[in-house]
């Protein structure tokens, strides 16, 4: 197994070198001619477009998880918070839902006459980051201190109390006039479809807008990202993910930066659980369960961990099995073989089985981040035995 | 962070106990001064100002808690020995509760078996249960854990979670989508006494009947067994218990099947109590256990059954007085607290992690 | 020993540490040590293992907290401040067992030692306006300069910090703690696996960084060649407390000193 590892090495290592050095812009720039080209090949409400829509949504999403679980190296496991404040934002911002108001920035004209609060959809967008941002660090705060496994499970408690303030939401007075915080299980809908002055408003008959709106936002998250990666605080992150001592010790200020990473990763979530609002049309509780955040989750690490082309390869592989190739195309699968159940009904047991595979041969995911392989060894956590509070341990004292 | 630090100083063990004593006195003071609805006479509220109602609170938490602490001891122990969080316990536990459910099928249990068959059957089915649960649990350790053993801990806690959604479908595929409702074999409901006005159930009395003994037995196990001063000393140290001459290997793979086994205990339990099962009530039980585990102060069994227990108390009281649709989020807001005031828990050392 | 070109050895400490205690909880790693280290010199803490070298080492950066003593910085009490802030007041260390970024290539480890001498922020990150773009290449014009000045081979600069080998990841963790232009240098045992020649070669270069660099060195070592080599100052720990200072020869005879090394090998 390994002399194939080693064969496939050599073999990428020569394709490499015969390749002009400008190559890896060709890709880019080809990829991106393809990406805006695409609706032109389907039909405007094809299945596959849907698909392909929601796949680079959670792209848009992959990216900021792997801002916070990549770069920065916090295990988020309650991610899918971030999305419910985003689809919120556009559910407080973008429909009749606080019924009381009437406010109306740059939206369709027949939106500018409905109650409620009806902002341009940019401007939704810049709020779901503000508000994911600032979310971001709150949830970030508690976890500064804290070992890796256990910032996971206050994450996930995090996400955990946001799905229940979701549900409860309807409870939960804002005002006066009967306005509640959220819809709960019921849902906010009727949420505006974006809309821009000379193009109108989307509609859902043609996906072609809606394909490009994602598009444009996915290009824009992805810029970010990569100028963050090759910047001070992207190897700010790095570091403090490689070895939070030595980074400290350096004079990367841990608060300040750590919570960078949260509201960051928070904010692209948001943005994309934005899109997700007025896209499903609907925003209500039931969305936002726990398996979300392992979902996108498992995107960045089959993508591979802290690689931002990783981070949105997997976004959009996972998208598509989830959205495409197991409920349309290998639905029927199980029952060829005589068994009694839909592939739909075992989807997170398989993504449950993508990770476990993942983790166990190649851990360094797909696309593997240029800056590190996953080395295996614990050679660092070791070291950090000589740092512990508590005396007496082997190599802890000079 | 110093305010911070200084809140933590201050807060030790003491500030954390009251803080979760707070509620049930908040309430009992409530309760007395103002008093609670403990029903309708002839269409009016019948207002009682006694401590009945708290009473309940902590008969039925303890008897919760019970079911809590079994799950709860498995965390603690594994997360002792090898520091990661078994996230598939509680799916293990979930499938505890529908091999029991299961095995009353096969054996024929059912509301019409007499009292001697019934007992026979569920000790039956319980011992198999465990055995199930508890080689699921070795299985595990084994395919998933053992050869990630010194890849980083986030590869791991990954593989854990991939798991857990591996045995959640398995449950879903094996009875559905919704709660099931199962057979009441003991009819748990029924009030065995009362004490000071606070009935007792069976189901009471079934969940500590069969914590209490576990527990002891194991406690036995650990502290004066080989295998279990061999469990104490790799979770102290492994290396130093390897060149002791331990098999570290063998000794995790021992504290995987006996965490599994309780949680397959508690799975019955919980059938029987509950007497409704569902492929997601090991998720959600899961969480539960290790906030609970953490209270107590992880990789301490003394330390899982108390939080077990103090957990299932401050359900009961959030269920019966602020609602149950806030009591997953009150549950989750004090394990919140603990993990940034006290990590360590009531009975922990001072651990790692600590900055 | 000095050149001609050594800066005039002043009176003025660039470090005083004073009555420095640290207890674990039951276990009193330092015991009442008092320092003080005068600006340009180099002073060398030695001592035999489990003596509490490191520890007041990650005192003096700000990885632990004195429970008792006060450290100072020139004027300023550094006794409780976080270890980045006490880096931006110009302390740099290397670490006893190499703690680079091992994701990261060896210019890049060097790069982040510069970084609390860099401004650039968030929006500086995403924009990149002239100044930042300034910055980042003159920053890694600096690393550069800094890898060959410390002796690193050019074709290795950009290769992963975990690829090089051990002694030319000891010369970028120097380089990256030069980075942060220190006034202070704290050294953990930068001999620790070297043959004489390399540690006759990193007693000159500590030489050299003192007089071309204007530094302040601490460092803590077990090769009494290279300590009784460079040092103008030796202070000796065992248990916890000091029980030497002085000259290099005058340590090196004190009794106290020789029976807490030999009586070690019983």
């Amino acid at each position: 197994m390994s002399e194939l590892r080693a064969q496939l090495r050599e073999w990428r290592a020569a394709v490499q070198k015969r390749l002009p050095p400008w190559w890896s812009r060709a890709l880019a720039g080809s990829l991106i001619a393809i990406g805006i080209v695409l609706p032109f090949l389907f039909s405007s409400s094809s299945g596959f477009m849907n698909a392909t829509i929601i796949a680079v949504t959670y792209a848009v999403m992959s990216l900021g998880l792997n801002v916070v679980v990549g770069f920065a190296g916090l295990l988020d496991l309650g991610y899918v918070a971030f999305y419910a404040l985003g689809a919120y934002s556009l559910g407080w911002f973008g429909s009749g839902f606080f019924f009381k108001e009437h406010i109306h920035v740059l939206v369709s004209p027949i939106a500018s006459t409905l109650q409620g609060v009806h902002l341009n959809f940019i401007l939704i967008l810049i709020s779901a980051a503000i508000i994911c941002a600032v979310a971001g660090a709150l949830i970030g705060l508690p976890t500064l201190r804290l070992r890796g496994d256990y910032i996971a499970i206050v994450t996930l408690a995090f996400g955990e109390i946001i799905g229940v303030l979701a549900v409860n939401g309807q409870s939960v007075r804002i005002g006066s006039g009967g306005m509640t915080l959220t819809a709960g299980n019921l849902g906010i809908s009727a949420v505006d479809a974006p809309y821009f002055p000379g193009i109108g408003s989307f509609s859902l008959l043609d996906l072609r807008p809606w394909y490009w709106l994602i598009f444009a936002i996915l290009l824009v998250v992805l810029f970010v990202n990569l100028r963050l990666r090759d910047s001070r605080l992207g190897r700010a992150w790095v570091a403090l993910r490689e070895d939070e001592i030595a980074a400290v010790s350096m004079g990367i200020p841990l608060v300040r930066t750590k919570l960078l990473a949260y509201s960051i990763g928070a904010a692209f979530g948001g943005m994309s659980g934005a899109f997700f609002g007025t896209y499903y049309t609907v925003v209500n509780a039931g969305q936002f369960q726990f398996g979300f955040s392992i979902f996108i989750l498992a995107m960045v690490i089959i993508g591979g961990l802290g690689s931002i082309w990783g981070a949105i390869i997997g976004g959009l592989t996972l998208g598509y099995i989830n959205n495409y190739l197991i409920p349309d195309v290998l639905n029927g699968l199980p029952s060829h073989f005589g068994l009694n159940f839909q592939l739909t009904q075992v989807e997170f047991g398989i993504f449950g089985f993508l990770l476990v595979i993942m983790m166990v041969l190649r851990p360094q995911g797909l696309i593997p981040e240029r800056r590190r392989r996953l080395e295996l060894t614990a050679e660092i956590a070791a070291g950090d035995a000589q740092f512990m509070e508590s005396p007496g341990t082997a190599g802890g004292a000079t | 962070m110093r305010p911070l630090a200084v809140v933590r100083r201050y807060v030790g063990r003491w500030g954390l106990i009251a803080a979760l004593a707070a509620l049930p006195i908040y309430y009992g003071i409530s309760d007395l001064t103002n008093g609670y609805q403990a029903g309708l006479v002839a269409g009016h509220p019948l207002i009682h100002y006694d401590l009945a109602k708290l009473g309940f609170n902590f008969a039925e938490g303890l008897s919760n808690g019970a079911i809590w602490a079994l799950i709860a001891i498995g965390y603690t122990l594994v997360y002792g020995i090898i520091e990661l969080i078994n996230f598939a316990h509680g799916d293990v536990f979930m499938i505890g509760s529908f091999t029991a459910v299961g095995l009353w099928g096969t054996l024929g249990l059912g509301l019409t078996t007499g009292a001697l068959g019934l007992i026979g059957g569920l000790v039956i089915t319980l011992i198999i249960t465990m055995i199930v649960t508890g080689s699921l649990n070795v299985l595990i350790e084994r395919v998933a854990y053992r050869p990630l053993r010194n890849a980083p801990k986030l590869a791991a806690l990954i593989t854990a979670v991939g798991f857990s959604f591996i045995l959640q479908n398995v449950g879903l595929i094996w009875r559905g989508g919704s709660p099931q409702s199962v057979s009441d074999l003991i009819h748990g409901q029924q009030t065995v006494f009362t004490i000071a006005g606070v009935p007792i159930l069976r189901s009471y009395i079934l969940a500590f009947a069969v914590m209490v003994p576990l527990v002891i037995t194991l406690t036995w196990f650990i502290n004066r067994t080989r295998a279990g001063r061999a469990m104490r000393a790799t979770a102290q140290d492994p290396e130093a218990a390897r060149l002791m001459g331990i098999n570290v290997n063998a000794t995790i793979s021992l504290t995987f099947l006996l965490g599994g086994m309780l949680a397959g205990a508690a799975g019955l339990v919980y059938a029987l109590y509950e007497t409704n099962i569902w492929y997601f009530q090991g998720f959600k039980a899961g969480l539960i256990a290790f906030t609970a585990a953490v209270m107590g102060g992880i990789g301490n069994v003394r330390g899982a059954v108390l939080g077990g227990l103090i957990i299932g108390v401050i359900q009961s009281l959030c269920d019966s007085r602020l609602g149950p649709q806030w009591t997953e989020a009150v549950v989750f807001g004090y394990l919140i607290a603990i993990m940034v005031l006290r990590p360590r828990g009531l009975l922990g050392e001072e651990t790692r992690e600590a900055g | 020993m000095s050149s001609l070109d050594t800066p005039e050895r002043s009176a003025v400490a660039v470090l005083r540490a004073e009555h420095i205690t640290k207890n674990f909880g039951g276990l009193v790693a330092v015991s009442d040590v008092s320092v003080d280290v005068p600006q340009y010199s180099i002073v060398s803490l030695i001592g035999p293992n489990g003596a509490g070298k490191t520890t007041l080492f990650n005192m003096l950066t700000g990885l632990y907290r004195p429970t008792e003593g006060r450290i100072l910085l020139g004027e300023r009490d550094i006794t409780r401040g976080r270890p980045d802030v006490i880096t931006r007041y110009g302390v740099a260390r290397t670490f006893q067992n190499i703690r680079l970024f091992g994701a990261m290539t060896a210019v890049e480890n060097v790069m982040i030692g510069h970084h609390t001498r860099m401004r650039a922020g968030l929006f500086g990150s995403i924009f990149r306006p002239p100044g930042v773009r300034r910055e980042e290449r003159e920053t890694r014009a600096r690393a550069r300069e800094l890898l060959a000045y410390v002796g690193l081979r050019e074709p290795v600069f950009d290769q992963l910090a975990s690829q090089l080998p051990y002694g030319d990841q000891r010369r970028v963790e120097i380089a990256r703690a030069l980075a942060s232009e220190p006034r202070l240098l704290l050294l953990d045992e930068p001999t620790a696996g070297m043959n004489p020649r390399e540690s006759q070669a990193l007693t000159e270069f500590m030489r050299q960084l003192r007089d071309e660099l204007k530094l302040t060195i601490l460092l803590i070592e077990h090769d009494m060649k290279v300590v009784m080599g460079v040092s103008e100052r030796v202070t000796v720990l065992d248990y916890g407390k000091k029980i030497a200072e002085g000259p290099p020869a005058e340590v090196r005879a004190d009794p106290g000193v020789i029976e807490a090394y030999l009586g070690r090998q019983e």
